[in-house]
């Protein structure tokens, strides 16, 4: 009886359930807006770890400008599509956004807090030096170590923690 | 009382050394009831006199042997003719039912039961780990799996009790769920093709066995515990066993608790470890003709790890390459197990017919089945640290029929047919696309094998055919998601041969030849996603074809007496279409950053080595033993170094013996105290290029231990402690084959305080 039991369960065909891939961000959008002027930089990856190339949308920002900027983080594989940025901003005490960018005179900061009030990086100034041209990199660190040396100040070399997301984006400023 | 007082009984007798068969002076016997005790003389013999008639425990002991208890019921004069096991390298010969049942004849080694309780702070991995031609993959301390002659994962077989160990064995960071408590000996076959083994393992088979219950009307067992100080672990075993009247059963469970372990210089946090199992097995025998074997066993444990190893992308693992000091690392100790860790049983369930259809034929039928249950956890986002990222169960059934036959003039012909058949599922519980697909697969094969003994020399030939049939039912990792069925049938043919020969009385010299064919397994062709076990995403490919090897071995041994054993094991193994898993040149983005990408490949391969051990009796009081192992592995079609090959190393032990026993009070005596120092040097891979790896080989390192150790007889019990201290220098060092080596150092040093009452 074991064993016609054992038998029929090997027999299983079924088809494996696709699974919910709940955790997955599939969409980074770093929403930067100044008086009348909106750019949005854009990372696109649908198939998480698949091998299709990420959708990579860079801007152009004006010279000497103060913007806003606004986080955004879905996940575009579920229908419908699910606004991951509430989860952050959830564990905020666990996760930090880092800027960084090789463009001269470009800077950020943080303008908002967690529990602590220590800065999360969903919502920030940015702030455009002469014109030039080159690459700003965004990355999600969770559970960093945010009292380490320069942390707060947006500096990753002490930070640690595992990285949820790296994106970097083409940035001109005209 | 008794129906005559006529204690003049005399038990006289023989001991000597079972390999040479050379009398071994100095072997001092006990009779534990009666608290007496005498030493063979240089022939080997001794004598008890005035002896009354009863029921009596001897137990024979003597430097570099496996010590011996024997139960005898003596009403008259009685003589006793008694072989000593003096070598941990057996000669292949086990005494089955009479017969000489010789594993093939093939190059082996094995732990025993002494060994293995002296070593059960560790898993049943560590145990084998000074054994010649044995390395460890690890993944952490509490996490590590067999390495022998280079091959592991699919490459080897473990036999738990005679059934093939299911599970996910393709895991470099998946331990065998085997309880050591459970085996009397663990056997390392190194042959070539071993064709009873089950096909496709290329040479290399681990066999963990429980003794027969010994026709012992008493209840016997024992109880061991150790505690170790390097991760505050405590290990509790219970062994109970009775030849009963209505059948022979024997009991064992184990308790394991282990908190973070610690490197020389800071703690590993998150490296604990929690183990709970259950063996059962009974016997019967009816009238002389069959036998029968029950047996179940449990397996349940919680293993945590580092916390650190767990890796974001290639820039957080470049970044954890060049830290001194994993992150994450807290100066402080803790028995709490969190994400990331993983939490496995395994459970297993035999029954084995043993049919004697006279005294030249047996056949023997096996059913087994095993359930073995996986989950592994990592640090998410959101509540989701207790969902499993990986969750996987497997059913397995077991189904083995075979037929000995003894004729003629020592020939013997051994025919079977072994089916495996397996159901494999993803549990739709991780919220994560599964690394291996759900699959079903059905395996049958059968084997012959003729063997000859003439004059000095044993021939023994086999052939296999292996028939598996594979049905992966795979989610694309594409848009859209859809789900790909694959059916695969492999056909596959093993052969082996084997000539051994005593060309002197104290020599002898074996070569084994051996063809084995090797279909791709589940993981080679169909993983896909992050595995933080290659710290890197993982591709299967479905183009692989079949591993075909061959293996030659040599082994010469010299023993001329019961003081000197010297074995040498020459090896070479040539692969052709050697599947192993090839970092690519391409770099993935992801939003999560950049990953290194692995892909299941083929080239054509060789591995090559030699192993080596000596065992020398200085005298009756100073016993030492070398081991040393060399190994080369190359990728010949690419003309690279082969990854994951393991490092040479070296070993040696000296063990002093207090050849006197002391006695305490009128019952009590200490006898066997001895203390033995050892060492262990893994050289440094000189190899691996630096586009092989994250990282180039570690350095070389040694590694000294030193261990106390004593047995307290009593009228009705035996009390083992020792006490052993490992890494004695607290030596900093990390080892190719760790993974966590990427991260943080090996371990420090551990002392463990060990005792085994047996009664």
């Amino acid at each position: 009886m074991l064993v016609l039991a054992l038998f029929l369960t090997a027999c299983n065909d079924d088809d494996p359930i696709i699974e919910n891939e709940e955790e997955l961000i599939t969409t980074l959008g770093y929403t930067l807006t100044s008086g009348g002027e909106t750019v949005t930089l854009l990372f696109q990856d649908f198939d998480g770890d698949g091998g299709e190339a990420p959708i990579i949308t860079g801007g152009t920002l004006t010279a000497n400008t103060n913007y806003v900027g606004s986080m955004q983080l879905l996940n575009e594989s579920e229908t419908p599509t699910e606004d991951i940025t509430e989860e952050i901003a959830e564990e905020d005490d666990d996760h930090q956004f880092f800027f960084e960018t090789d463009i001269p005179g470009l800077s950020f900061i943080y303008t908002d807090g967690d529990s602590a009030a220590q800065p999360v990086g969903l919502s920030s100034t940015l702030s455009t030096g002469n014109a030039g041209s080159g690459t700003i990199t965004i990355t999600l660190r969770h559970e960093p170590n945010k009292s380490a040396e320069g942390v707060s100040d947006g500096d990753i070399t002490n930070a640690g923690g595992e990285t949820d997301i790296e994106v970097t984006f083409p940035v001109d400023v005209q | 009382m008794v129906r005559s007082q006529e204690c003049d009984l005399t038990i006289s007798g023989n001991v000597y050394d079972e390999a040479s068969e050379s009398p071994l002076s100095y072997v001092t016997i006990f009779i534990q009831e009666t608290q007496e005790g005498t030493v063979t003389d240089d022939d080997g013999n001794f004598t008890f006199e005035l002896v009354c008639p009863g029921e009596y425990h001897f137990i024979f002991s003597h430097i570099g042997c496996e010590g011996k208890k024997f139960h005898f019921h003596i009403d008259q004069d009685t003589t006793l003719n008694i072989p000593l096991s003096h070598s941990s390298t057996i000669l292949g010969t086990v005494v089955v039912d009479g017969k000489k049942n010789n594993r093939g004849e093939q190059a082996n080694s094995s732990v025993n039961r002494q060994n293995i309780e002296d070593n059960a702070n560790q898993n049943i991995s560590g145990i084998l780990e000074n054994e010649t031609g044995v390395h460890l993959i690890k993944n952490g301390n509490g996490i590590s799996k067999p390495v022998v002659h280079g091959l592991y994962g699919n490459r080897l077989s473990i036999f738990n009790n005679g059934i093939l160990q299911s599970g996910q064995q393709w895991g470099n960071d998946h331990s065998p769920e085997i309880d050591p408590f459970s085996s009397d000996k663990i056997t390392i076959i190194k042959g070539a093709a071993a064709i009873e083994y089950g096909g496709g393992n290329l040479g290399a088979v681990v066999l963990s066995e429980p003794k027969r219950i010994e026709e012992e009307p008493h209840l016997h067992g024992q109880v061991n515990y150790n505690f170790e100080s390097n991760g505050l672990g405590h290990t509790l075993n219970t062994r109970l066993e009775k030849y009963a009247s209505l059948f022979a059963w024997r009991l064992s469970g184990t308790l394991k608790k282990y908190g973070d372990k610690r490197a020389a210089n800071y703690y590993l946090n998150n490296t604990g470890l929690e183990e709970a199992n259950l063996s059962f097995q009974a016997e019967k025998s009816w009238d002389e003709d069959v036998f029968f074997e029950f047996y179940a066993s449990t397996f349940n444990t919680t293993l945590g790890v580092l916390r650190g190893s767990h890796i974001g992308n290639l820039t957080d693992l470049e970044q954890a390459l060049t830290n001194e000091v994993p992150f994450f690392t807290e100066d402080k100790f803790s028995y709490q197990i969190d994400a990331p860790k993983q939490v496995v049983s395994h459970h297993l369930i035999k029954g084995k017919l043993k049919f004697f259809l006279d005294e030249s034929q047996i056949v023997d039928i096996v059913l087994a089945g095993q359930m073995n249950d996986r989950k592994e956890f990592d640090v998410r986002r959101g509540d989701r640290s207790d969902m499993p990222s990986l969750s996987l169960s497997q059913l397995t059934f077991n189904g083995d029929i075979s037929y000995t036959k003894y004729f003629g003039e020592d020939w013997k012909l051994k025919v079977g047919n072994q089916n495996i058949i397996t159901d494999n599922i993803n549990n739709p519980e991780t919220g994560i696309l599964p690394l291996i697909p759900d699959y079903g697969s059905w395996k049958s094969g059968l084997f012959g094998t003729l063997a000859k003994t003439y004059n000095k020399t044993f021939f023994n030939a086999g052939l296999r055919y292996d028939y598996e049939d594979q049905r992966a039912r795979t989610i694309s990792n594409t848009l859209p998601r859809e789900i790909i069925r694959y059916e695969n049938k492999f056909h596959n043919i093993s052969a082996l041969l084997t000539i051994k020969s005593n060309i002197t009385r104290t020599q002898s010299l074996a070569w084994n030849i051996g063809y084995a064919m090797r279909n791709p397994a589940i993981n080679e062709l169909y993983s896909s996603g992050l595995h933080q076990g290659v710290s890197g995403i993982e591709e299967g490919s479905i183009d692989l074809e079949t591993e075909k090897a061959i293996k030659n071995t040599l082994e010469y041994k010299f023993f001329p007496n019961s003081d000197f054993t010297m074995n040498a094991l020459l090896y070479y193994q040539r692969f052709k279409d050697y599947i192993y898993l090839k970092p690519q040149d391409e770099i993935r983005l992801t939003i999560r950053g950049a990953f290194p990408v692995f892909k299941y490949e083929q080239t054509d391969a060789n591995i090559y080595g030699l192993d080596l051990s000596t065992q020398v009796t200085f005298s009756n009081t100073l016993y030492g033993l070398m081991k040393f192992s060399y190994i080369k592995g190359e990728d010949s079609r690419n003309d690279l170094p082969l990854i994951f090959i393991p490092p040479n190393n070296l070993f040696a032990s000296l063990t002093y013996r207090v050849q006197k026993a002391l006695s305490f009070s009128n019952n009590v005596k200490m006898e066997e105290t001895e203390v033995e120092i050892s060492n262990r040097l893994i050289l440094q891979k000189g190899d691996i290029l630096e586009e092989q790896d994250f990282v180039l080989p570690p350095a070389t390192y040694n590694l000294l231990a030193l261990k106390f150790s004593t047995n307290l007889i009593l009228p009705s019990y035996k009390i083992r402690c020792f006490i052993k201290a490992d890494n004695l220098f607290n030596t900093q060092y990390r080892d190719y084959l760790n993974r966590q080596r990427y991260f943080a150092d090996d371990l420090g040093i551990s002392v463990t305080l060990g005792m085994n009452i047996k009664f």
